[in-house]
């Protein structure tokens, strides 16, 4: 289990706490600084994240004048949504109208800092910085990221493999990485946030990625040029596009796809959604 | 020319309770708004609605930020409480490092009030309550 599994389940280990003390709490999740799930409640949906942080997204752009975002609370009729800001963490918890909202407040402000400060302690880089690095000498995960958008998967999933992990005698040391034969010319999906593209001549077969997640797929590919890239909804619609790195600075490192209107329209997908991408190599 | 104008008054006269019923009940928002400008902590306040807008602020400097904070924030509070089936959405605050923004509307008044980090606003929310 590497330091990116421990931090997810640990995290995730937080939500399902803090649902157990209070269990009106209907979602939970975390989302980091890029816009990628870090952990959440298998109740909500890729889709139903994407939005809300789309949603929240619009005020943190704008709440430079107040010094930047800690706490957002939007109280509604039939329940609450809360979001925390811990150093680039953003917890966000959904409750019913009958739930203490103090309460669980008072909790999460205690426990969300003491969990992080810990994980941080354990974590060779900052957290809100954990990218996982390109590992070309192990066999390619389904759903996994290169930029720091894990998967999410489900707790009882990871608590198995970290017992197994446990179980396992300590493992014989490994030959040289670097020496075992060429990886699969494989790269697995990335997750990426649909974004338009705004402007009059824009060319409805090509989308827009992350200069830097091109740029690791060039070293995946050595060094090959990445043209095309696939990209596949959550519903299973799958189409081949040109593909060329982001213009607009403000959506690096932010996990965004900027996607045609046409395109979107062929995939029914709109801006906010998650969709997966992966490099195409002919 | 005579019907023309005979019609417009008629309008007019028609119009006018309403008018004045919503003028009424802006009026007294502002002046409620006012009243809580002079509670500790509290720096100011945007009122909009789709005629007009009243806007004091301690800092006019920040203004037109403050301004679409506010908007945008209303705006993620009526797509939050549709994506989760919140309900009408009673308030949404923003709590800045330096400054938290308390945003609702009543009617057809978009108000937003902005107030220091520490501020209570219990009492504005009480204060507000009869809207």
């Amino acid at each position: 289990m590497n330091y990116n599994e421990i931090y997810t389940t640990a995290l995730n280990n937080v939500l399902d706490d803090m649902r157990k003390v209070c269990p009106d709490i209907q979602h939970a999740f975390v989302y980091n600084e890029g816009g990628g799930i870090i952990a959440g409640s298998a109740d909500i949906t890729q889709k139903v994240m994407a939005r809300v942080v789309d949603a929240f997204d619009d005020i943190f752009e704008r709440a430079e004048a107040i010094g930047g975002v800690e706490a957002i609370t939007l109280n509604g009729n039939m329940g609450t949504v809360k979001l925390y800001n811990f150093n680039g963490h953003y917890f966000i918890m959904v409750y019913s109208a009958k739930a203490d909202v103090g309460y669980v407040d008072t909790i999460v402000r205690v426990l969300v800092p003491t969990v992080l400060k810990v994980l941080e302690k354990l974590s060779p880089t900052p957290l809100k910085n954990a990218i996982p690095p390109p590992q070309p000498e192990q066999p390619p995960v389904e759903d996994s990221t290169l930029t720091g958008i894990p998967t999410e998967v489900p707790v009882e999933e990871l608590k198995l493999e970290l017992e197994k992990e446990e179980a396992k005698p300590p493992p014989a040391p490994e030959p040289e990485p670097f020496q075992e034969p060429s990886p699969p010319l494989e790269v697995p999906a990335v997750q990426l946030i649909v974004e338009n593209i705004g402007g009059l001549l824009v060319p409805s077969d090509t989308v827009r990625v992350d200069g830097e997640t091109l740029a690791n797929w060039e070293n995946a590919f050595e060094g090959k040029k990445i043209e095309y890239v696939e990209i596949e909804t959550f519903d299973g619609k799958t189409a081949r596009y040109k593909v060329k790195p982001l213009k607009d600075s403000k959506y690096a490192g932010k996990g965004i796809v900027q996607i045609p209107e046409k395109a979107q329209l062929a995939l029914e997908i709109k801006k906010g959604e998650l969709v997966k991408v992966k490099p195409v190599i002919e | 020319m005579t019907k023309k104008k005979k019609a417009l008054e008629e309008q007019v006269v028609t119009a006018e309770p309403l008018a004045i019923e919503e003028a009424t009940g802006t009026e007294q928002l502002r002046a409620s708004l006012e009243e809580i400008k002079g509670y500790e902590g509290v720096i100011g306040y945007i009122l909009r609605n789709s005629t007009s807008a009243a806007i004091d602020l301690k800092d006019p400097s920040k203004l037109i930020e403050y301004a679409i904070l506010s908007s945008s924030a209303l705006e993620a509070g009526e797509e939050l409480s549709e994506t989760f089936n919140l309900g009408e959405v009673k308030n949404i605050l923003v709590e800045g490092k330096e400054v938290k923004v308390l945003s609702f509307t009543v009617g057809d008044n978009k108000i937003s009030i902005f107030a220091e980090k520490n501020a209570d606003l219990e009492k504005v929310l009480k204060k507000l309550g009869q809207f």
